[in-house]
């Protein structure tokens, strides 16, 4: 290894620059660490759900990613074509070969539509700032009829976040006086409206006490945009005037392409713990990207950045301490404006969130404050 | 007997994982050929008997491999019906 070890992450998004600055904290003159990333463009994703509701607008979502980073690392605004694990080298698509004696794979999810041989812009969704924005442009003209919020397949980014809409749609209907004017429907792929069943104890009562038709066990067969139709796989069909649906999701193409371990979506295997590659001592993933049974979510790349951060300083420093991560994540679920649980758990603790309350709100909308200037800095 | 023409291992992966993957493996199947996936889910006992019977699909055995469990099901026909034609 050189004098100064090349970190080299790949993705700056919530992961990526988090692990950077946590990294740049304590590594500080031993590694030069490296961003890459197309964009540089860094987006408060929970935002997406006040944007439905005319809460949030796509400006105030986005910030310059480069000005999250550490000053003094390197960035380079490309995509990455391949990694080369044996040579140990990232190959961006503008031909740039960029040399690593530890990699980060913080690349997230993307969404593939285009999966899916039916999907097209007639079907909703809100995980981008153009897409939330648009439910909310349909939304705030209806004045009747039946809105069905879906879930194409799994895993898809921020389990809650299709529940929290359908929450958030029943309670805009309600402000606006015309709740009963309309019929909201959810969607589960399982048996119940959410995968965790301590948390859906609470939120599916919940959701039917406010008249949400919650169908369960609807695996997404087919949309008719035309006569405006959702089929299930189990032989249910749903009429409706606004679809919104969650699109696939998959991992970035070049892990595929790089033979880097992966599942099928392109999920890279890690090992729970250390978040290490299968197979590599000097590669790790980190948030969206990895094949983790845990929630797609900015708390969970939050908490696996200072592991990260100390096994790759541990390495440099030819240290055998090993440090792990416990499986934890944490979420604000929002249940109306006004109130949000809090939802905690890890590898072993379920989480048991107790009931809405405004507390939780209050620090649901302080957050994306707090995110820009502690958290993605690393500070917290 | 029917023919398993898929085996799925799903174990290490909990609720809804071995489901999403019973439900991927039926689709690269014909109708009357089954899949058999692994679980060491106890969630799997109670959602795979259920969705099969909501899906139209038959629940054929749940065999028992000490650690882990067997759930073979056989594919039915598409419940699916066009409302307007």
């Amino acid at each position: 290894m050189a004098d100064k070890a090349k970190i080299v992450i790949i993705g700056a998004g919530t992961g990526g620059t988090i692990v950077a600055n946590k990294l740049n904290k304590i590594v500080k003159k031993k590694a030069e660490i490296t961003v890459i990333d197309p964009e540089f463009k860094h987006i408060y994703q929970p935002g997406y759900l006040f944007q439905i509701v005319g809460r949030e607008t796509e400006e105030g979502l986005i910030r310059d990613g480069t000005k999250l980073l550490p000053k003094r690392s390197k960035k380079i605004r490309a995509a990455v074509d391949k990694v080369d694990l044996e040579k140990q080298v990232v190959h961006t698509n503008d031909g740039q070969e960029v040399p690593y004696d530890y990699l980060i794979i913080a690349s997230g999810s993307r969404l593939v539509p285009q999966k899916l041989e039916w999907w097209n812009d007639q079907i909703h969704q809100f995980y981008t700032p153009q897409g939330a924005a648009k439910v909310y442009d349909q939304l705030k003209d209806m004045t009747e009829g039946t809105i069905v919020v879906s879930i194409a397949s799994m895993p898809y980014k921020c389990p809650p976040a299709p529940l929290e809409a359908a929450l958030l749609i029943d309670d805009y209907l309600r402000r606006k006086k015309i709740r009963d004017k309309f019929n909201v429907v959810f969607t589960s792929p399982i048996n119940r409206a959410f995968s965790i069943e301590t948390v859906n104890t609470i939120v599916q009562p919940l959701m039917e006490k406010r008249g949400i038709d919650v169908r369960t066990f609807f695996n997404v067969d087919e949309v008719d945009t035309e006569e405006k139709v959702l089929y299930s796989l189990e032989g249910e069909e749903v009429d409706y005037d606004l679809l919104i649906m969650i699109p696939p999701h998959e991992a970035q193409p070049f892990i595929v392409k790089s033979g880097i371990p992966h599942e099928e979506g392109g999920w890279v295997i890690v090992d729970r713990e250390t978040l290490k590659v299968e197979g590599y001592d000097n590669v790790y993933a980190i948030g969206d990207t990895t094949n983790l049974p845990i929630s797609k979510a900015g708390s969970t790349a939050h908490n696996q950045a200072p592991i990260i951060a100390k096994n790759i300083l541990a390495s440099i420093k030819n240290s055998n301490k090993i440090y792990k991560y416990d499986g934890h994540v944490q979420c604000f679920f929002i249940t109306e404006i006004g109130k949000s649980l809090f939802v905690d758990f890890n590898y072993t603790r379920p989480p048991y969130p107790g009931k809405p309350s405004r507390r939780h709100w209050w620090f649901k909308l302080a957050f994306k404050e707090l995110y820009y200037r502690f958290v993605a800095k690393g500070i917290v | 007997m029917v023919e398993v023409a898929k085996v799925v291992d799903a174990r290490g992966s909990f609720c809804p994982g071995p489901l999403m993957e019973l439900i991927r493996a039926l689709k690269s199947v014909e109708v009357g050929q089954a899949v058999e996936v692994y679980s060491e889910d106890q969630g799997s006992l109670k959602d795979i008997p259920a969705w099969a019977e909501k899906a139209g699909h038959k629940l054929v055995e749940i065999k028992d491999y000490g650690e882990y469990r067997g759930f073979i099901v056989e594919k039915g026909e598409k419940k699916r019906r066009r409302k307007k034609e």
